[in-house]
Protein backbone atom coordinates (compact mmCIF):
# COMPACT_ATOMS: atom_id res chain seq x y z
CA UNK A 1 0.00 0.00 0.00
CA UNK A 2 1.17 3.07 -0.79
CA UNK A 3 1.58 5.38 2.18
CA UNK A 4 2.18 8.81 0.78
CA UNK A 5 0.43 12.37 0.85
CA UNK A 6 0.73 14.81 -1.99
CA UNK A 7 2.11 16.77 0.25
CA UNK A 8 4.85 14.17 1.52
CA UNK A 9 6.07 14.12 -2.23
CA UNK A 10 6.10 17.43 -2.83
CA UNK A 11 8.44 18.04 0.30
CA UNK A 12 10.61 14.65 -1.13
CA UNK A 13 10.61 16.06 -4.89
CA UNK A 14 11.54 19.71 -3.08
CA UNK A 15 14.69 18.28 -0.85
CA UNK A 16 15.81 16.06 -4.01
CA UNK A 17 15.96 19.43 -6.21
CA UNK A 18 17.73 21.27 -3.83
CA UNK A 19 20.25 18.35 -3.12
CA UNK A 20 20.78 18.72 -7.20
CA UNK A 21 21.41 22.58 -7.03
CA UNK A 22 24.08 22.15 -4.10
CA UNK A 23 25.42 18.78 -6.57
CA UNK A 24 26.50 21.51 -9.16
CA UNK A 25 28.90 23.64 -6.03
CA UNK A 26 30.17 20.26 -5.17
CA UNK A 27 31.37 19.21 -8.70
CA UNK A 28 32.34 22.51 -9.26
CA UNK A 29 35.05 22.39 -6.95
CA UNK A 30 36.28 18.83 -7.20
CA UNK A 31 38.98 19.15 -9.81
CA UNK A 32 40.54 16.13 -11.78
CA UNK A 33 39.48 12.35 -10.65
CA UNK A 34 42.66 11.10 -10.30
CA UNK A 35 42.72 6.91 -10.32
CA UNK A 36 46.00 4.49 -10.14
CA UNK A 37 47.36 5.93 -6.94
CA UNK A 38 50.22 3.64 -6.58
CA UNK A 39 53.53 4.85 -7.80
CA UNK A 40 55.27 2.96 -10.36
CA UNK A 41 58.00 3.12 -12.58
CA UNK A 42 58.16 1.95 -16.40
CA UNK A 43 60.44 -0.79 -16.63
CA UNK A 44 59.54 -2.40 -20.73
CA UNK A 45 57.83 -0.56 -23.42
CA UNK A 46 56.67 -1.94 -26.73
CA UNK A 47 54.19 -0.78 -29.17
CA UNK A 48 51.31 0.44 -27.04
CA UNK A 49 52.17 -1.39 -24.25
CA UNK A 50 54.11 -0.29 -20.82
CA UNK A 51 54.98 -2.87 -18.23
CA UNK A 52 55.16 -0.99 -14.90
CA UNK A 53 56.72 -2.05 -11.94
CA UNK A 54 55.09 -1.02 -8.47
CA UNK A 55 57.71 1.31 -5.92
CA UNK A 56 57.61 -1.68 -2.97
CA UNK A 57 56.38 -0.51 0.18
CA UNK A 58 58.10 -3.41 2.76
CA UNK A 59 61.78 -3.79 3.13
CA UNK A 60 61.68 -7.47 2.70
CA UNK A 61 60.26 -8.56 -0.85
CA UNK A 62 58.90 -12.09 -2.05
CA UNK A 63 61.93 -12.81 -4.26
CA UNK A 64 59.10 -13.90 -7.69
CA UNK A 65 58.01 -11.28 -8.91
CA UNK A 66 54.21 -11.79 -9.74
CA UNK A 67 52.88 -9.99 -13.32
CA UNK A 68 49.77 -9.22 -13.36
CA UNK A 69 47.66 -9.53 -16.83
CA UNK A 70 44.51 -7.25 -17.12
CA UNK A 71 41.54 -7.52 -19.28
CA UNK A 72 41.83 -6.07 -22.98
CA UNK A 73 38.29 -4.50 -22.76
CA UNK A 74 38.81 -1.62 -19.37
CA UNK A 75 41.91 -0.31 -18.18
CA UNK A 76 43.84 -1.76 -15.15
CA UNK A 77 43.65 0.86 -12.73
CA UNK A 78 40.84 -0.94 -11.05
CA UNK A 79 43.03 -3.06 -9.27
CA UNK A 80 44.69 0.69 -7.97
CA UNK A 81 41.47 2.89 -8.25
CA UNK A 82 42.21 4.83 -5.00
CA UNK A 83 44.28 5.00 -1.27
CA UNK A 84 41.55 2.48 0.42
CA UNK A 85 40.60 0.93 -2.77
CA UNK A 86 43.82 -0.60 -4.00
CA UNK A 87 44.35 -4.73 -4.62
CA UNK A 88 48.04 -3.72 -5.36
CA UNK A 89 48.94 -1.93 -2.66
CA UNK A 90 47.60 -4.56 -0.75
CA UNK A 91 49.92 -7.37 -2.33
CA UNK A 92 52.78 -4.96 -1.82
CA UNK A 93 52.06 -4.14 1.62
CA UNK A 94 51.76 -7.98 1.74
CA UNK A 95 55.50 -8.04 0.24
CA UNK A 96 54.46 -8.82 -3.21
CA UNK A 97 57.02 -7.77 -6.01
CA UNK A 98 53.81 -6.33 -8.16
CA UNK A 99 54.29 -6.07 -12.34
CA UNK A 100 51.53 -5.02 -14.38
CA UNK A 101 50.98 -4.80 -17.91
CA UNK A 102 49.20 -2.00 -19.57
CA UNK A 103 47.76 -2.23 -22.93
CA UNK A 104 47.59 0.92 -23.49
CA UNK A 105 44.80 1.87 -26.16
CA UNK A 106 44.14 0.41 -29.48
CA UNK A 107 43.60 2.34 -32.49
CA UNK A 108 43.94 2.03 -36.34
CA UNK A 109 47.58 0.81 -36.20
CA UNK A 110 46.60 -2.09 -33.71
CA UNK A 111 43.30 -3.61 -36.28
CA UNK A 112 45.71 -6.91 -37.31
CA UNK A 113 46.86 -7.53 -33.73
CA UNK A 114 45.95 -11.38 -33.35
CA UNK A 115 46.13 -13.28 -29.97
CA UNK A 116 49.47 -14.56 -30.97
CA UNK A 117 50.21 -10.69 -30.87
CA UNK A 118 49.37 -10.92 -27.54
CA UNK A 119 50.35 -14.05 -25.76
CA UNK A 120 53.14 -14.85 -27.50
CA UNK A 121 54.67 -11.61 -28.24
CA UNK A 122 53.65 -8.96 -25.51
CA UNK A 123 53.07 -11.01 -22.63
CA UNK A 124 56.13 -13.34 -23.73
CA UNK A 125 58.14 -10.14 -23.71
CA UNK A 126 57.02 -9.35 -20.37
CA UNK A 127 57.65 -12.36 -18.81
CA UNK A 128 61.17 -13.05 -20.72
CA UNK A 129 61.90 -9.40 -19.44
CA UNK A 130 61.34 -10.25 -15.76
CA UNK A 131 62.96 -13.64 -16.23
CA UNK A 132 66.29 -12.13 -17.89
CA UNK A 133 66.04 -8.72 -15.38
CA UNK A 134 65.38 -11.33 -12.38
CA UNK A 135 67.62 -14.17 -13.52
CA UNK A 136 64.67 -16.37 -13.00
CA UNK A 137 63.73 -19.30 -14.82
CA UNK A 138 60.27 -18.79 -14.10
CA UNK A 139 57.66 -16.09 -12.76
CA UNK A 140 54.71 -15.80 -10.96
CA UNK A 141 51.80 -15.26 -13.45
CA UNK A 142 48.22 -13.21 -11.78
CA UNK A 143 45.53 -13.06 -15.23
CA UNK A 144 42.18 -11.05 -14.35
CA UNK A 145 39.18 -12.04 -16.29
CA UNK A 146 39.45 -11.88 -20.05
CA UNK A 147 43.24 -11.52 -18.98
CA UNK A 148 42.98 -14.43 -16.89
CA UNK A 149 41.90 -16.18 -20.39
CA UNK A 150 45.00 -15.02 -21.97
CA UNK A 151 47.32 -16.11 -18.63
CA UNK A 152 45.93 -19.53 -18.99
CA UNK A 153 46.59 -19.20 -22.81
CA UNK A 154 50.19 -18.60 -22.02
CA UNK A 155 51.04 -20.45 -19.17
CA UNK A 156 49.59 -23.54 -20.78
CA UNK A 157 51.99 -22.27 -24.02
CA UNK A 158 55.04 -22.01 -21.93
CA UNK A 159 54.56 -23.58 -18.71
CA UNK A 160 58.28 -23.99 -18.10
CA UNK A 161 58.09 -19.89 -17.06
CA UNK A 162 55.68 -20.11 -14.74
CA UNK A 163 56.18 -20.42 -11.10
CA UNK A 164 52.63 -19.86 -9.97
CA UNK A 165 49.66 -19.23 -11.56
CA UNK A 166 46.80 -17.08 -10.09
CA UNK A 167 43.37 -16.62 -12.04
CA UNK A 168 40.93 -13.99 -10.79
CA UNK A 169 37.42 -13.71 -12.12
CA UNK A 170 38.49 -15.43 -15.30
CA UNK A 171 36.52 -17.27 -17.72
CA UNK A 172 37.35 -20.92 -18.90
CA UNK A 173 33.73 -22.33 -19.83
CA UNK A 174 32.06 -19.57 -21.38
CA UNK A 175 28.75 -22.05 -22.10
CA UNK A 176 27.42 -22.45 -18.33
CA UNK A 177 23.99 -21.61 -18.70
CA UNK A 178 24.19 -18.41 -16.93
CA UNK A 179 27.07 -16.59 -18.66
CA UNK A 180 24.81 -13.34 -19.97
CA UNK A 181 27.93 -12.02 -22.19
CA UNK A 182 27.78 -15.50 -24.34
CA UNK A 183 24.41 -15.15 -24.45
CA UNK A 184 24.46 -11.72 -25.71
CA UNK A 185 27.35 -12.37 -28.85
CA UNK A 186 25.97 -16.01 -29.28
CA UNK A 187 23.74 -14.57 -32.68
CA UNK A 188 26.40 -11.40 -33.26
CA UNK A 189 28.03 -11.62 -37.03
CA UNK A 190 31.91 -11.42 -35.82
CA UNK A 191 33.02 -11.46 -38.99
CA UNK A 192 30.30 -8.63 -40.15
CA UNK A 193 31.17 -6.56 -37.11
CA UNK A 194 34.84 -6.58 -37.42
CA UNK A 195 34.68 -6.55 -41.01
CA UNK A 196 32.83 -3.64 -40.83
CA UNK A 197 34.18 -1.33 -37.97
CA UNK A 198 38.02 -2.83 -38.00
CA UNK A 199 38.80 -1.94 -34.08
CA UNK A 200 35.09 -2.78 -31.80
CA UNK A 201 34.83 0.36 -30.47
CA UNK A 202 34.53 0.88 -26.49
CA UNK A 203 31.03 1.96 -26.69
CA UNK A 204 29.88 -1.53 -28.25
CA UNK A 205 31.10 -3.24 -25.37
CA UNK A 206 29.83 -0.62 -23.00
CA UNK A 207 26.28 -1.13 -24.19
CA UNK A 208 26.78 -4.57 -23.86
CA UNK A 209 27.93 -4.25 -19.84
CA UNK A 210 25.03 -1.46 -19.60
CA UNK A 211 22.30 -4.03 -21.05
CA UNK A 212 22.74 -6.63 -18.18
CA UNK A 213 21.13 -4.54 -15.59
CA UNK A 214 20.05 -1.23 -17.49
CA UNK A 215 17.83 -0.26 -14.80
CA UNK A 216 20.02 -0.12 -12.39
CA UNK A 217 23.50 1.50 -14.18
CA UNK A 218 21.83 3.83 -16.33
CA UNK A 219 18.92 4.99 -13.82
CA UNK A 220 18.93 4.44 -10.05
CA UNK A 221 22.72 4.66 -9.65
CA UNK A 222 22.42 8.49 -10.65
CA UNK A 223 19.38 9.36 -8.64
CA UNK A 224 20.78 7.50 -5.61
CA UNK A 225 24.04 9.81 -6.48
CA UNK A 226 22.16 12.92 -5.74
CA UNK A 227 21.79 11.50 -1.87
CA UNK A 228 25.63 12.50 -2.04
CA UNK A 229 26.30 15.40 -4.26
CA UNK A 230 27.35 17.46 -0.70
CA UNK A 231 29.56 14.78 0.07
CA UNK A 232 33.23 15.60 -1.77
CA UNK A 233 34.61 12.51 -1.02
CA UNK A 234 31.77 10.03 -1.54
CA UNK A 235 31.20 11.91 -4.66
CA UNK A 236 34.82 11.58 -5.60
CA UNK A 237 34.62 7.65 -5.27
CA UNK A 238 31.14 7.56 -7.13
CA UNK A 239 33.60 9.72 -9.70
CA UNK A 240 36.31 7.69 -9.80
CA UNK A 241 34.29 4.30 -10.70
CA UNK A 242 32.47 6.57 -13.56
CA UNK A 243 35.51 7.24 -14.90
CA UNK A 244 37.02 3.32 -15.01
CA UNK A 245 33.12 2.80 -16.27
CA UNK A 246 33.32 4.73 -19.51
CA UNK A 247 36.99 4.64 -19.85
CA UNK A 248 37.14 1.49 -22.49
CA UNK A 249 39.43 1.12 -25.08
CA UNK A 250 38.41 0.38 -28.37
CA UNK A 251 39.27 -3.62 -29.21
CA UNK A 252 41.65 -4.50 -31.80
CA UNK A 253 39.85 -6.30 -34.34
CA UNK A 254 41.67 -9.42 -35.43
CA UNK A 255 42.59 -10.25 -31.70
CA UNK A 256 38.62 -8.81 -30.76
CA UNK A 257 37.58 -11.48 -33.80
CA UNK A 258 39.57 -14.75 -32.51
CA UNK A 259 38.72 -14.27 -28.85
CA UNK A 260 34.59 -13.47 -29.61
CA UNK A 261 34.55 -16.65 -31.81
CA UNK A 262 37.22 -19.10 -30.48
CA UNK A 263 36.19 -18.36 -26.70
CA UNK A 264 32.48 -17.18 -26.85
CA UNK A 265 30.70 -18.84 -29.28
CA UNK A 266 32.79 -21.77 -29.84
CA UNK A 267 33.80 -23.18 -26.40
CA UNK A 268 37.05 -24.07 -27.34
CA UNK A 269 39.30 -22.71 -24.53
CA UNK A 270 37.54 -25.32 -22.07
CA UNK A 271 38.38 -28.20 -25.31
CA UNK A 272 41.15 -27.45 -25.56
CA UNK A 273 40.76 -26.30 -29.45
CA UNK A 274 42.21 -23.41 -28.79
CA UNK A 275 45.23 -22.10 -31.34
CA UNK A 276 47.68 -19.60 -31.12
CA UNK A 277 49.86 -19.06 -33.39
CA UNK A 278 50.09 -22.65 -34.85
CA UNK A 279 49.95 -23.62 -31.38
CA UNK A 280 47.01 -25.48 -29.55
CA UNK A 281 46.61 -24.55 -26.12
CA UNK A 282 46.10 -27.39 -24.07
CA UNK A 283 45.15 -26.62 -20.38
CA UNK A 284 46.65 -30.04 -19.28
CA UNK A 285 49.85 -28.63 -19.63
CA UNK A 286 49.24 -26.15 -16.90
CA UNK A 287 51.15 -28.02 -14.04
CA UNK A 288 52.43 -25.38 -11.96
CA UNK A 289 50.70 -24.72 -8.56
CA UNK A 290 46.73 -22.66 -9.85
CA UNK A 291 45.10 -20.51 -7.67
CA UNK A 292 41.79 -19.42 -8.84
CA UNK A 293 39.92 -16.69 -7.59
CA UNK A 294 36.66 -16.05 -8.09
CA UNK A 295 33.54 -14.18 -6.81
CA UNK A 296 29.85 -16.36 -5.89
CA UNK A 297 27.90 -13.13 -7.50
CA UNK A 298 29.72 -12.53 -10.45
CA UNK A 299 27.08 -11.45 -13.52
CA UNK A 300 29.83 -11.02 -15.74
CA UNK A 301 31.83 -14.62 -15.18
CA UNK A 302 29.53 -16.63 -12.93
CA UNK A 303 31.82 -18.83 -10.79
CA UNK A 304 30.64 -21.89 -12.73
CA UNK A 305 32.63 -20.31 -15.56
CA UNK A 306 35.61 -20.15 -13.53
CA UNK A 307 35.94 -22.79 -11.11
CA UNK A 308 35.66 -25.18 -14.26
CA UNK A 309 39.30 -24.86 -14.28
CA UNK A 310 39.63 -27.24 -11.86
CA UNK A 311 38.58 -30.26 -13.94
CA UNK A 312 40.82 -29.24 -16.90
CA UNK A 313 43.94 -27.86 -15.98
CA UNK A 314 46.94 -30.61 -14.80
CA UNK A 315 48.01 -28.88 -12.18
CA UNK A 316 48.49 -30.99 -9.19
CA UNK A 317 47.93 -28.17 -6.65
CA UNK A 318 45.45 -26.30 -7.27
CA UNK A 319 43.37 -24.23 -4.89
CA UNK A 320 40.31 -22.16 -5.02
CA UNK A 321 39.09 -18.80 -3.38
CA UNK A 322 35.90 -17.96 -3.59
CA UNK A 323 34.87 -14.23 -2.74
CA UNK A 324 31.28 -13.18 -0.88
CA UNK A 325 30.78 -10.66 -3.83
CA UNK A 326 30.44 -9.42 -7.38
CA UNK A 327 32.99 -8.84 -10.36
CA UNK A 328 33.66 -5.32 -8.98
CA UNK A 329 33.46 -5.54 -5.58
CA UNK A 330 36.31 -8.25 -6.03
CA UNK A 331 38.24 -4.96 -6.49
CA UNK A 332 37.25 -2.37 -4.57
CA UNK A 333 34.90 -3.61 -2.06
CA UNK A 334 36.42 -3.05 1.74
CA UNK A 335 36.05 -6.74 2.61
CA UNK A 336 37.93 -7.38 -0.74
CA UNK A 337 40.85 -5.18 0.75
CA UNK A 338 40.91 -7.73 3.95
CA UNK A 339 40.59 -10.84 2.39
CA UNK A 340 41.70 -10.74 -1.56
CA UNK A 341 45.73 -9.80 -1.64
CA UNK A 342 46.70 -11.30 1.99
CA UNK A 343 45.41 -14.75 0.59
CA UNK A 344 47.09 -14.40 -2.88
CA UNK A 345 49.87 -12.83 -0.96
CA UNK A 346 50.27 -16.25 1.46
CA UNK A 347 49.35 -18.62 -1.28
CA UNK A 348 52.12 -17.19 -3.45
CA UNK A 349 54.78 -16.88 -0.20
CA UNK A 350 53.99 -20.81 0.40
CA UNK A 351 55.03 -21.75 -3.20
CA UNK A 352 57.71 -19.57 -3.46
CA UNK A 353 60.45 -22.57 -3.66
CA UNK A 354 61.22 -24.51 -6.72
CA UNK A 355 58.73 -26.94 -7.50
CA UNK A 356 58.99 -30.68 -7.89
CA UNK A 357 57.42 -32.05 -10.96
CA UNK A 358 54.14 -33.03 -9.67
CA UNK A 359 51.83 -35.47 -12.30
CA UNK A 360 48.15 -34.89 -12.44
CA UNK A 361 46.75 -37.83 -10.45
CA UNK A 362 42.94 -38.88 -9.96
CA UNK A 363 43.73 -37.66 -6.05
CA UNK A 364 44.92 -34.70 -6.87
CA UNK A 365 44.69 -32.07 -4.06
CA UNK A 366 41.77 -29.07 -4.61
CA UNK A 367 41.50 -26.82 -2.10
CA UNK A 368 38.77 -24.26 -1.57
CA UNK A 369 39.59 -21.11 0.54
CA UNK A 370 43.25 -22.15 1.51
CA UNK B 1 17.05 23.21 -12.20
CA UNK B 2 20.81 23.83 -11.25
CA UNK B 3 23.05 22.42 -14.10
CA UNK B 4 25.77 20.17 -12.61
CA UNK B 5 26.80 19.84 -16.11
CA UNK B 6 28.52 23.20 -16.08
CA UNK B 7 30.75 22.45 -12.99
CA UNK B 8 31.27 18.74 -13.91
CA UNK B 9 34.74 17.52 -13.73
CA UNK B 10 36.67 16.06 -16.47
CA UNK B 11 35.87 12.48 -17.79
CA UNK B 12 32.41 12.76 -16.17
CA UNK B 13 29.30 13.16 -18.46
CA UNK B 14 26.95 15.01 -15.89
CA UNK B 15 24.04 14.77 -18.55
CA UNK B 16 23.96 11.21 -17.61
CA UNK B 17 22.99 12.57 -14.18
CA UNK B 18 20.47 15.20 -15.02
CA UNK B 19 18.43 13.38 -17.55
CA UNK B 20 17.90 10.54 -14.96
CA UNK B 21 17.22 13.04 -12.13
CA UNK B 22 14.64 14.90 -14.04
CA UNK B 23 13.15 11.19 -15.14
CA UNK B 24 13.04 10.87 -11.21
CA UNK B 25 11.42 14.34 -10.68
CA UNK B 26 8.77 13.47 -13.31
CA UNK B 27 8.05 10.32 -12.01
CA UNK B 28 7.26 12.00 -8.42
CA UNK B 29 5.39 14.57 -10.46
CA UNK B 30 3.10 11.54 -11.85
CA UNK B 31 2.85 9.77 -8.28
CA UNK B 32 1.66 13.37 -7.13
CA UNK B 33 -0.98 13.95 -9.04
CA UNK B 34 -1.62 10.03 -8.50
CA UNK B 35 -2.17 10.28 -4.95
CA UNK B 36 -3.91 13.84 -5.20
CA UNK B 37 -6.44 12.13 -7.81
CA UNK B 38 -6.35 9.05 -5.39
CA UNK B 39 -7.80 10.46 -2.34
CA UNK B 40 -10.45 12.64 -4.27
CA UNK B 41 -11.41 9.07 -5.77
CA UNK B 42 -11.63 7.39 -2.60
CA UNK B 43 -14.55 9.53 -1.35
CA UNK B 44 -16.14 8.34 -3.91
CA UNK B 45 -15.28 4.97 -4.10
CA UNK B 46 -16.21 2.82 -1.54
CA UNK B 47 -14.11 0.12 -2.66
CA UNK B 48 -10.38 1.52 -2.24
CA UNK B 49 -9.38 -1.51 -4.25
CA UNK B 50 -11.03 -0.33 -7.52
CA UNK B 51 -10.01 2.77 -7.33
CA UNK B 52 -6.86 1.97 -6.40
CA UNK B 53 -7.02 -0.21 -9.64
CA UNK B 54 -8.40 2.64 -11.51
CA UNK B 55 -5.90 4.90 -10.79
CA UNK B 56 -2.92 2.77 -11.04
CA UNK B 57 -4.05 1.96 -14.96
CA UNK B 58 -3.92 5.76 -15.70
CA UNK B 59 -0.38 5.88 -14.01
CA UNK B 60 0.72 2.65 -16.63
CA UNK B 61 -0.67 4.75 -19.42
CA UNK B 62 1.26 7.10 -18.65
CA UNK B 63 4.70 6.26 -17.71
CA UNK B 64 4.75 3.59 -21.04
CA UNK B 65 4.22 6.35 -23.22
CA UNK B 66 6.51 5.92 -26.32
CA UNK B 67 8.98 8.52 -26.19
CA UNK B 68 8.20 9.54 -29.82
CA UNK B 69 4.58 9.70 -29.30
CA UNK B 70 2.56 13.43 -29.59
CA UNK B 71 2.87 15.55 -26.47
CA UNK B 72 4.71 13.03 -24.71
CA UNK B 73 6.22 13.85 -21.57
CA UNK B 74 10.00 12.92 -22.89
CA UNK B 75 10.95 13.17 -19.06
CA UNK B 76 8.37 10.87 -17.60
CA UNK B 77 8.88 8.45 -20.93
CA UNK B 78 12.66 8.89 -20.57
CA UNK B 79 12.43 5.76 -17.01
CA UNK B 80 11.13 3.24 -19.30
CA UNK B 81 13.11 3.50 -22.45
CA UNK B 82 16.20 3.85 -21.01
CA UNK B 83 17.77 1.14 -23.31
CA UNK B 84 16.35 2.47 -26.50
CA UNK B 85 18.41 5.57 -25.44
CA UNK B 86 21.32 3.09 -24.73
CA UNK B 87 20.79 1.64 -28.47
CA UNK B 88 20.52 5.04 -30.05
CA UNK B 89 23.68 6.42 -28.55
CA UNK B 90 25.40 3.77 -29.26
CA UNK B 91 24.40 3.58 -32.91
CA UNK B 92 25.05 6.93 -33.09
CA UNK B 93 28.69 6.72 -32.08
CA UNK B 94 29.22 4.02 -34.31
CA UNK B 95 28.75 6.84 -36.93
CA UNK B 96 26.13 4.93 -39.35
CA UNK B 97 26.14 6.68 -42.44
CA UNK B 98 22.53 8.17 -42.17
CA UNK B 99 21.26 7.58 -45.73
CA UNK B 100 20.05 10.49 -47.97
CA UNK B 101 16.50 10.46 -48.13
CA UNK B 102 16.60 9.10 -51.67
CA UNK B 103 18.26 6.04 -50.53
CA UNK B 104 15.67 5.32 -47.45
CA UNK B 105 13.80 2.40 -49.15
CA UNK B 106 17.56 0.41 -49.58
CA UNK B 107 16.65 -2.83 -48.58
CA UNK B 108 19.97 -2.93 -45.46
CA UNK B 109 17.91 0.37 -44.48
CA UNK B 110 14.54 -0.68 -44.25
CA UNK B 111 15.49 -4.50 -42.79
CA UNK B 112 17.76 -2.46 -39.81
CA UNK B 113 14.47 -0.07 -39.18
CA UNK B 114 12.09 -3.32 -38.92
CA UNK B 115 14.66 -5.10 -36.35
CA UNK B 116 14.91 -1.89 -34.63
CA UNK B 117 10.85 -1.68 -34.29
CA UNK B 118 10.69 -5.47 -33.02
CA UNK B 119 13.56 -4.22 -30.39
CA UNK B 120 11.86 -1.74 -29.32
CA UNK B 121 8.76 -3.84 -29.00
CA UNK B 122 10.53 -6.15 -26.93
CA UNK B 123 11.22 -3.78 -24.79
CA UNK B 124 8.30 -2.13 -24.57
CA UNK B 125 6.35 -5.21 -23.48
CA UNK B 126 9.11 -5.77 -20.57
CA UNK B 127 8.27 -2.27 -19.28
CA UNK B 128 4.60 -3.00 -19.33
CA UNK B 129 4.82 -5.83 -17.62
CA UNK B 130 6.82 -4.01 -15.20
CA UNK B 131 3.93 -2.29 -13.82
CA UNK B 132 1.76 -5.11 -13.84
CA UNK B 133 4.45 -6.51 -11.31
CA UNK B 134 4.72 -3.75 -9.38
CA UNK B 135 0.87 -3.36 -8.79
CA UNK B 136 1.10 -6.66 -8.09
CA UNK B 137 3.58 -6.39 -5.10
CA UNK B 138 2.10 -3.56 -4.33
CA UNK B 139 -1.42 -5.58 -3.31
CA UNK B 140 0.90 -8.09 -2.30
CA UNK B 141 1.78 -5.34 0.49
CA UNK B 142 -0.98 -3.84 1.27
CA UNK B 143 -2.12 -7.85 2.00
CA UNK B 144 0.68 -8.06 4.14
CA UNK B 145 0.30 -4.91 6.34
CA UNK B 146 3.17 -3.46 4.51
CA UNK B 147 3.35 -0.27 3.44
CA UNK B 148 5.59 2.24 0.93
CA UNK B 149 6.62 5.17 2.72
CA UNK B 150 8.62 7.66 0.45
CA UNK B 151 8.64 8.53 -3.40
CA UNK B 152 12.22 6.92 -3.19
CA UNK B 153 10.68 3.43 -1.78
CA UNK B 154 8.28 3.35 -4.69
CA UNK B 155 10.64 4.50 -7.28
CA UNK B 156 13.02 1.67 -5.54
CA UNK B 157 10.47 -0.39 -6.54
CA UNK B 158 9.66 0.26 -9.54
CA UNK B 159 13.49 -0.60 -10.57
CA UNK B 160 12.97 -3.38 -8.99
CA UNK B 161 10.55 -4.71 -11.35
CA UNK B 162 11.96 -3.82 -14.36
CA UNK B 163 15.01 -5.45 -13.57
CA UNK B 164 12.87 -8.67 -12.97
CA UNK B 165 10.97 -8.52 -16.10
CA UNK B 166 13.56 -6.81 -18.30
CA UNK B 167 15.71 -9.87 -17.00
CA UNK B 168 13.26 -12.18 -17.61
CA UNK B 169 13.27 -10.86 -21.03
CA UNK B 170 16.93 -10.74 -21.64
CA UNK B 171 17.48 -14.29 -20.69
CA UNK B 172 15.31 -15.41 -22.96
CA UNK B 173 16.39 -16.93 -26.54
CA UNK B 174 14.41 -14.16 -28.41
CA UNK B 175 16.85 -11.67 -26.83
CA UNK B 176 19.51 -13.32 -27.56
CA UNK B 177 18.36 -13.46 -31.07
CA UNK B 178 16.84 -9.89 -31.74
CA UNK B 179 19.69 -8.24 -30.54
CA UNK B 180 22.31 -10.22 -32.22
CA UNK B 181 20.09 -9.40 -35.51
CA UNK B 182 19.91 -5.69 -34.63
CA UNK B 183 23.34 -4.90 -34.34
CA UNK B 184 23.97 -7.14 -37.38
CA UNK B 185 21.39 -5.34 -39.38
CA UNK B 186 23.24 -2.06 -38.40
CA UNK B 187 26.33 -3.22 -39.75
CA UNK B 188 24.78 -4.34 -42.91
CA UNK B 189 24.30 -0.76 -43.72
CA UNK B 190 27.71 0.58 -43.53
CA UNK B 191 29.78 0.22 -46.52
CA UNK B 192 32.67 -2.55 -45.95
CA UNK B 193 36.28 -2.83 -45.40
CA UNK B 194 38.83 -4.96 -46.61
CA UNK B 195 38.61 -8.03 -44.95
CA UNK B 196 41.69 -9.43 -42.81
Amino acid sequence: MINLSPTQIAEELRTFTGRLAQGAKTLGGLGEIETGVSPRDPVYQEDKLTLYRYQPRVAELHPIPLLIVYALVNRPYMMDLQDDRSLIRGLLDAGVDVYLIDWGYADADDQQLTLADYVHRYIGHCVDHLRESRQLAAINLLGVCQGGALSLCFAALYPEKIRNLVTMVTPVDFHTPDNLLTHLIRHIDIDLLVNTLGNVPGQVLNFAFLSLSPFRLAGQKYVDVVDILDDAVALKNFLRMEKWIFDSPDQAGEAFRQFAKDFFQQNKLVKNEVIIGERQVDLRQITMPVLNVYASQDHLVPPAASKALASCCGSGDYSELCFRGGHIGIYVSARAQQEVPSAIASWLLARQEPQKKKRKTAKRRVVRNP
Amino acid sequence: MADPSDASPAGFDAELLLKQARAYLAFGKQIHQFTDRFQDSLEQEADWKTAARRQFEQFKDAITQSSEAPGVNTDLARLSTIMVDAWQQTALTLQLPIPAPTDRNSSAWLAYQQTQRQYFDLLQQAASAALDLMEQRLQEQATAGETINSLRELYNLWVACNEQTYGRMLRSAEYSELSGRLLNALLVCYPRRETA
